[in-house]
């Protein structure tokens, strides 16, 4: 039996200090068929070049300005195998939790960092793909509920804090917020996003659809005594039997 | 409510303690050649009452604590408290001996009991007194013990947050993420490692030597924070800038060792480190209305997340830091802090005394 060739593992570095980036840059260059694609400053960058170039592997730091590690992970963690790098401990249950590759602790040796590029190699020979749920509450773990919804749009990253967010309605595989009169689609299950929401102020309505009380006007009965929610800006939504209970509930009627 | 009465053993031996007055009192009459059992039927009662009467004492106690200069005052205060109380128990024995004469084996003796009654009048006054007297030491026991606890409390409460200041001023992230900087300094600039260890040793050091003061100057809170800057200075590179305006006289005045520290600190972990193209952090210094004023400025993230911005969180070193001030100065110190949208302040003012 022929061994297959080795595989070019392609890198992307993602840390916002210069000289963290160095020294794992130091490490690399001794290490064969690995190819460093990019080094980012920030999660914004990370999200860019994972739409952008398609690294095999991020070697990502958690704390960062505006999108930390795990929100970077919520954003392209389906389409890229992660090593953190981080000074912090606390954050290895949360890393095993999205199956992450490996954990790394700064400061950490040239040995240790080929020990886990090889693990990320193993993997990759696997074809082993990185589980889709979690991500979203990994990236929230311990903060309570959202506060904003990032949703990628190829290299870009939208912001969108919860308050603007009118609606969100759940599409085949994907879940659509809408903010703002654009939509935006992120590939996640409306039960998770529930979830990740604050149950004061997102009612589950109906199968499909998760509201902003602040949104609903009123409550009407169609033409076939279906109750439809009709939100402040005219939109009419469907209203499900046990949507409307909990909709009663949450108003005290 | 006087505190014996809370407690049933030391009314019971108190009330022993009366009752054993009342008959050694009761040996007086039977000299006089009057029966024991009249004088016994007599006093017991009396004494008991009395020995409830001299209770009161403790509010006289109270309500003249022993002081210096005001000596003549509670002593005329105790003076008639006990003439008063006398006089009470004298028109009560009075009525009790005009009672037991109703019998016929008493009021024989009840007109060679009234002759007693001045001696049972003085006897009454110096009981009182001698009350008075047991109760001031009481008082002055128990405000010792309080002194002494109070003492403690103050002692285990400053220990704690000196303790807490040093962990938190050893943290060990920027610890960790100093030593990765060092790491990558090696290979690509040896010299600059070389710095950063130095840097790193005299903070560590200064950090250390400074905790065993409660106070130091603040020439010298200011060189440690300015170490602590250095070292950033060296993971953030450009992104970390600072401002200084700095009154030179305020450099002798006398500061709790690592009050100031946690503020920088705090204003790089949770403000710079926080923004894309960091900013800058600006330290006022100034004497003010004859306290000394630290204000620390820095920018911060406007849209916080939801997510983590800094492991610890924000306030813990702030909670730190006042909890110092309100140990050390009690009201005469406070640190105020305002959270704009991408502007945090905190400003700290101090007492101020110069170091000698």
């Amino acid at each position: 039996m022929i061994d297959a060739p080795p595989l070019r593992l392609r890198i992307a570095i993602v840390d916002d200090e210069d000289l963290a980036r160095a020294v794992i840059r130091e490490y690399l260059a001794d290490l064969p068929d690995v190819e460093i694609v990019a080094e980012c400053a920030n999660g914004f960058e990370a999200v860019k070049a994972v739409a952008e170039l398609r690294p095999d592997l991020l070697l990502l730091d958690v704390q960062m300005p505006k999108l930390n590690g795990f929100e970077v992970l919520d954003l392209v963690g389906r389409d890229v195998a992660v090593i953190f790098v981080t000074a912090y401990d606390q954050y290895a249950l949360r890393a095993f939790d999205v199956h992450a590759v490996d954990y790394l602790l700064k400061p950490f040796s040239a040995e240790r960092l080929a020990e886990a590029v090889s693990r990320a190699r193993e993997r990759a020979g696997r074809g082993e793909r990185l589980p889709i749920r979690g991500l979203a509450d990994a990236a929230r773990a311990g903060h309570g509920f959202a506060g904003r919804v990032l949703v990628r749009d190829g290299p870009r990253v939208h912001v969108i804090p919860v308050a603007t967010v009118d609606y969100v309605q759940a599409q085949d595989d994907y879940v659509c917020f809408r903010s703002g009169g654009k939509d935006y689609l992120k590939e996640q299950t409306l039960a998770e996003v529930e979830a990740s929401l604050d149950p004061a102020r997102f009612v589950r309505i109906h199968r499909s659809y998760l509201l902003n009380l602040e949104r609903l006007a009123r409550v009407e009965l169609d033409a076939r005594e279906n109750r439809i929610a009709v939100l402040t800006d005219g939109r009419r939504l469907p209203v499900s039997r046990s949507g409307y209970q909990r909709l009663s509930a949450m108003l005290g009627h | 409510m006087h505190p014996i009465l809370g407690r049933a053993t030391w009314l019971a031996s108190y009330v022993a303690v009366w009752t054993l007055a009342a008959i050694l009192m009761a040996a007086v009459p039977t000299w006089l050649g009057l029966a024991w059992v009249d004088s016994l039927v007599l006093l017991v009662p009396l004494f008991l009452v009395y020995s409830f009467a001299c209770l009161s004492a403790w509010y006289v106690c109270r309500g003249f604590p022993l002081r210096s200069g005001v000596m003549l005052r509670v002593l005329a205060s105790c003076a008639l408290a006990a003439l008063t109380a006398s006089a009470v128990w004298l028109a009560i024995a009075r009525a009790w001996i005009t009672l037991l004469s109703v019998t016929s084996t008493f009021a024989p003796a009840a007109p060679r009991y009234e002759e007693q009654l001045p001696l049972l009048f003085a006897v009454g006054v110096l009981l009182f007194l001698l009350a008075i007297a047991v109760h001031y030491a009481w008082l002055a026991v128990e405000a010792a013990r309080d002194a002494e606890r109070q003492r403690f409390e103050l002692e285990a409460v400053t220990r704690e947050a000196e303790l807490r200041a040093l962990r938190a001023q050893l943290n060990p992230h920027f610890l960790y993420n100093s030593l990765n900087s060092i790491s990558a300094l090696t290979a690509v600039d040896p010299a600059g490692a070389r710095r950063m260890c130095l840097l790193l040793g005299d903070f560590l050091r200064s950090t250390l030597s400074v905790s065993g003061h409660n106070e130091i100057r603040l020439a010298d809170e200011l060189a440690l924070a300015d170490r602590f800057l250095d070292i950033e200075q060296i993971r953030f590179g450009p992104r970390l800038r600072v401002e200084r305006r700095i009154d030179p006289t305020a450099s002798a005045c006398r500061v709790p060792p690592l009050i100031l520290q946690p503020l920088v600190e705090n204003a790089v972990v949770h403000g710079i480190a926080g923004l894309l193209n960091g900013g800058v952090i600006r330290l006022d210094i100034a004497r003010r209305n004859g306290s000394l004023s630290i204000a620390i400025e820095n920018p911060c993230d406007a849209d916080t997340s939801g997510a983590d911005s800094g492991a610890g969180g924000r306030g813990v070193g702030l909670d730190n830091v006042r909890r110092r001030l309100a140990v050390m100065f009690g009201r005469d110190a406070r640190l105020e802090t305002r959270a704009e949208p991408g502007l945090f302040r905190a400003q700290l003012d101090l007492p101020w005394s110069l170091h000698d």
